[in-house]
């Protein structure tokens, strides 16, 4: 607790959260303008309709959300030299957990931030019904699932490298990479992926009628295995980083 | 007076590919000792301290701290009761100084108290509340310094620890550094390439040379191997070469210098006032020492960077 207390000491005036804020923001507006003017079907589909967007949407904007926070998180140490200074007070494996720890408590709010969000735009468009708590809780625990995932790499990518350059570019190239992955199937075993195996809605769009029907994902068999996959490279993330922070000489 | 050894090493190695950066050394260091640590640039100073702290893993050797063979259960333990400033001081710019110590004194779980005394220590104390980006490079190592301080260790490990401070600077850490066994019970280990600075800082020396320590004693002890003698300038330097003869006294001539050896102040005395009373000017009168540079190499016989 104490090594995580210390974590949010140190970022004080690095204004991480408002940087948060900003990119979310973004993510707000889009949401926010996509959904603008709802005719009648959408209006009974809205609820639905945000259980397929917000995953999209994560998976556009997330590779570089995640890539600014950890690259935020860990830029701090790089620059003012000190792991060999805290590496002597602390356990290296103690000090990569607050890192973890702390990031994972900017993505809970984060991701908070954005269901809380939802059920305002919703209600405030007047969607038909009540969101379903199941399939919202899932998507919930679902995106923090992926958003931690891509938040480890980029860690580690951070921890790893001086240049902060090399860890953000990764993380832009991410979210390319989730547009392209979004335009080509509806599961993905990559790492950026994650967010596109965790849709719970999908959608049928009919271009004769230009209507657009939503339904609950029936997983097959591989878009479970994809699925699974987030957790996969949680722990090989988590794992890799630890190790490598550990054994890294100061 | 030190009594028992704080730090000692066996056979502590460490090799990075097939180069062996340290070898075998057998460091010892003396509760209340001001340890000079010293060696030329790349002999292996800073290696061998980060072993001692847990940041560099040793090839061969082992590590004994407070009586207590260091290993990775109770290395963090152990390292609470010293404070380091390896290399370059380690800091958070966009923090205030004092932002920055209360970081290090969270996570050593000393008295808030502390940053006061320290900052006063090192002198920063007017200087807590800026940014330490704002800070001059000496400030930042003077930060470094009281980071280390935090908690009153029983042992400082300071590495260069006047790096990037100007003379007075300088000046101000090697007097602090002096202070700090008698002062506040801490047992110093300072490294440095510079002779002069250990000779004026430590009272125990271990001298490191491509990874091996060659020697390793008090500075008394060096200081013995030291050959002492008077120079002379004068105005006519054959005449009074030959008037010294006369007394008995071997002297040599070296440059607008006669070198003799060590004499009482009584004959020093009785040689001024023969000089003057044959007409000579006397413009200098020096004891020269023979530099610990020397004697380090004396002692190895061989060429160095120092």
């Amino acid at each position: 607790m104490i090594t995580l207390r210390v974590e949010f000491q140190k970022i004080k005036r690095k204004k991480i959260g408002l940087t948060m804020c900003a990119l979310m923001s973004i993510q707000f507006a889009w949401l926010f303008w996509a959904t603008r003017r709802p005719d009648e079907t959408e209006l009974l589909q809205g609820w639905l309709a945000h259980l397929q967007t917000q995953p999209l949407l994560c998976a556009i904007m997330m590779p570089t959300v995640m890539s600014v926070l950890a690259s935020r998180l860990a830029d701090i140490e790089h620059k003012g030299n000190t792991y060999k200074q805290l590496k002597t007070l602390r356990t290296a494996g103690a000090l990569y957990r607050a890192k973890v720890f702390c990031g994972f408590l900017f993505i809970l709010s984060m991701t908070a931030a954005d269901f809380l969000f939802l059920l305002l735009l919703g209600y405030g468009h007047g969607y038909a019904g009540n969101p379903n708590p199941k399939a919202y809780l899932s998507s919930f625990i679902l995106q923090i699932a992926c958003c931690l995932s891509l938040y480890l790499l980029q860690l580690d990518l951070s921890m790893l490298f001086f240049n902060q350059m090399i860890p953000m570019v990764i993380g832009l190239c991410g979210s390319m990479l989730g547009v392209i992955l979004m335009f080509l199937k509806t599961y993905s075993f990559l790492p950026w992926g994650g967010f596109l195996s965790s849709a719970l809605v999908m959608m049928d769009w009919n271009p004769d009628t230009r209507v657009i029907n939503y339904y609950y994902r029936d997983f097959s068999p591989v878009e479970l295995s994809a699925l699974a996959m987030v957790a996969v490279w949680i722990v090989v993330f988590y794992t890799a980083g630890r190790i490598l922070f550990t054994r890294k000489e100061s | 007076m030190p009594t028992q050894n704080l730090v000692e090493t066996h056979n502590l190695t460490k090799e990075y590919g097939k180069v062996r950066c340290v070898n075998s050394v057998n460091m010892q260091v003396a509760s209340g000792a001001v340890y000079g640590f010293l060696g030329p640039n790349g002999a292996g100073k800073s290696t061998t301290l980060k072993m001692i702290l847990g940041l560099a893993k040793p090839t061969a050797g082992d590590i004994t701290l407070f009586d207590a063979p260091v290993n990775e259960k109770n290395r963090i333990k152990l390292l609470k009761q010293t404070g380091s400033l390896i290399e370059s001081p380690s800091y958070y710019g966009h923090l205030t100084g004092e932002e920055n110590l209360q970081i290090i004194q969270t996570l050593k779980g000393c008295s808030e108290k502390d940053i006061d005394k320290v900052l006063k220590i090192v002198r920063l104390h007017e200087a807590r509340k800026k940014l330490v980006n704002h800070y001059s490079l000496g400030m930042k190592q003077r930060l470094g310094l009281a980071a280390a301080l935090l908690g009153f260790p029983k042992l400082l490990i300071l590495d260069e620890p006047t790096n990037g401070l100007d003379p007075a600077g300088i000046q101000e850490m090697r007097e602090l550094i002096c202070t700090l066994p008698s002062k506040y019970g801490i047992t110093v280990i300072v490294s440095s390439h510079l002779l002069s600075e250990i000779d004026q800082m430590a009272d125990h020396v271990g001298i490191i040379r491509k990874g091996e320590l060659v020697y390793q004693n008090t500075l008394e002890s060096l200081h013995s191997h030291a050959k002492q003698q008077i120079a002379l300038r004068v105005s006519h330097t054959a005449i009074a070469l030959d008037l010294l003869r006369q007394d008995g006294i071997t002297a040599a001539q070296e440059e607008d210098f006669l070198l003799l050896p060590m004499l009482e102040d009584d004959k020093i005395a009785f040689l001024c006032r023969q000089l003057v009373a044959q007409n000579i000017s006397l413009y200098r009168i020096e004891k020269r020492e023979k530099s610990l540079e020397d004697i380090f190499l004396s002692l190895t016989g061989k060429e160095s960077s120092l």
